[in-house]
């Protein structure tokens, strides 16, 4: 039995997981749906009540019903590396390529349905609290007046995308940054705003869960740290990410989020303020764990191997209901 | 007529570097020109902040 990974070829945070399932002997084929029709090919028929189906990539060849997992990690956009490109082969053959995996009985890390859904914060925030995760005041609105009020009821707050994502043209980036006190909250009505409560933090946390495992490390804040400096993505940092242990009432939260967004994978970002309660910021169902792994040791990769090898956890039937792993 | 939150935004850093590494197929990992894999040369992953969570990617969004 195979573990399908999906992913670019430049990943080589990928590459620590392909290099424990190699040391493990299991079977990899990794593969990027970019390459679809150039590279990559599959092939699935549906005869008298029976489907089988098959991926190749060079010179391998994989039975769809032969793979034991699909490891969904960082995929390009399907056949955008094809010969001509277009908007209607990208949906031809993603439904071809995803079509036919989740007819397989593979278990998914993740469920592409999941992972959809997992990646809208507002959906993220309501599930925290929901899971009983402390989580700061969030506002998110197009009416500049209600942008003001909360300012005045939250003084000190920050904003940040949505969505995560990033405009590209030109190419920005937009980081978690602080609101200015004096701030003009007139162009909130030209987008979705999301405000937080900025919270006063003492370290960053970074969970990273793999199935059923809860890994977690702390990165502290500087003493002289400036206030402006929210994101820790933007901020330079000689303190190191150690490992923490997980508070059990968080470790309960995390395990209600995880089953209730039905993930079998999550980096989950925290704020730990001066009581030491983490607040919840966001849980990326796809976040990178190398740069953690590097500096802590934590065997994050090794555990994703293990989870594709031998995981148990929730999958997806062909008829679309889920079922547990016995 | 610039949402607010873009008031925010910054110009994304264009990591021009080219990774010293290359594909091979046939391992299916990442390879150093001195044969090593690139994925155990934490000094060159930290170097290159490959494995990092950095907000701009033009991909992805989960960092």
């Amino acid at each position: 039995m195979t573990v399908l990974i999906l992913t670019s070829e430049e990943d080589v945070t990928a590459d620590m997981v392909v290099l424990r399932l190699h040391e493990s002997g299991v079977p990899v084929v990794r593969l990027d749906p970019a390459d679809l029709t150039s590279g990559v090919a599959l092939s699935g028929e549906f005869v008298q009540g029976v489907s089988r189906g098959h991926l190749s990539v060079g010179d391998r060849l994989v039975s769809m019903n032969g793979l034991r997992s699909v490891w969904v990690r960082r995929p390009g956009v399907a056949a955008s590396r094809a010969a001509q490109p277009s908007a209607w082969l990208t949906e031809e053959s993603s439904q071809a390529l995803y079509g036919m995996l989740r007819g397989t009985d593979a278990r998914w890390m993740n469920d592409p349905d999941a992972a959809r859904r997992a990646r809208h914060k507002p959906w993220q925030l309501r599930l925290a609290q929901l899971s009983g995760l402390p989580v700061p005041a969030t506002l998110i609105t197009t009416f500049p007046q209600a942008a003001r009020e909360f300012a005045e009821r939250f003084p000190d707050l920050v904003v940040k995308p949505v969505s995560g994502a990033h405009p590209q043209e030109p190419p920005r980036a937009v980081p978690t940054s602080r609101v200015a006190p004096d701030a003009d909250f007139a162009a909130v009505a030209f987008g979705p705003t999301l405000l937080q409560r900025r919270v006063a933090k003492r370290a960053d946390i970074r969970l990273t869960v793999v199935g059923e495992r809860l890994l977690a490390a702390r990165k502290a804040v500087a003493a002289d740290a400036h206030p402006d400096d929210v994101d820790v993505r933007f901020t330079p940092s000689t303190s190191p990410w150690l490992p923490v242990d997980v508070p059990p009432r968080v470790t309960v939260a995390v395990q209600a989020y995880m089953t209730s967004a039905e993930l079998a994978y999550g980096a989950f970002d925290f704020a730990e303020d001066s009581d030491g309660i983490w607040w919840f910021l966001e849980c990326n169902q796809s976040g990178q764990f190398g740069f953690v792994e590097m500096d802590t040791g934590q065997p994050i990769a090794g555990t994703i191997a293990e989870w594709l090898t031998h995981g148990t956890g929730r999958t997806r039937t062909p008829g679309g209901s889920r079922r547990s792993d016995p | 007529m610039q949402p607010f939150t873009l008031d925010y935004a910054r110009p994304a850093v264009q990591l021009e570097v080219s990774t010293p590494y290359m594909y091979d197929s046939g391992l299916q990992l990442n390879i150093l020109p001195d044969g090593r894999i690139a994925a155990t040369d934490h000094a060159t992953l930290r170097a290159l902040g490959t494995t990092t969570s950095t907000a701009g990617s033009k991909t992805h969004f989960d960092d």
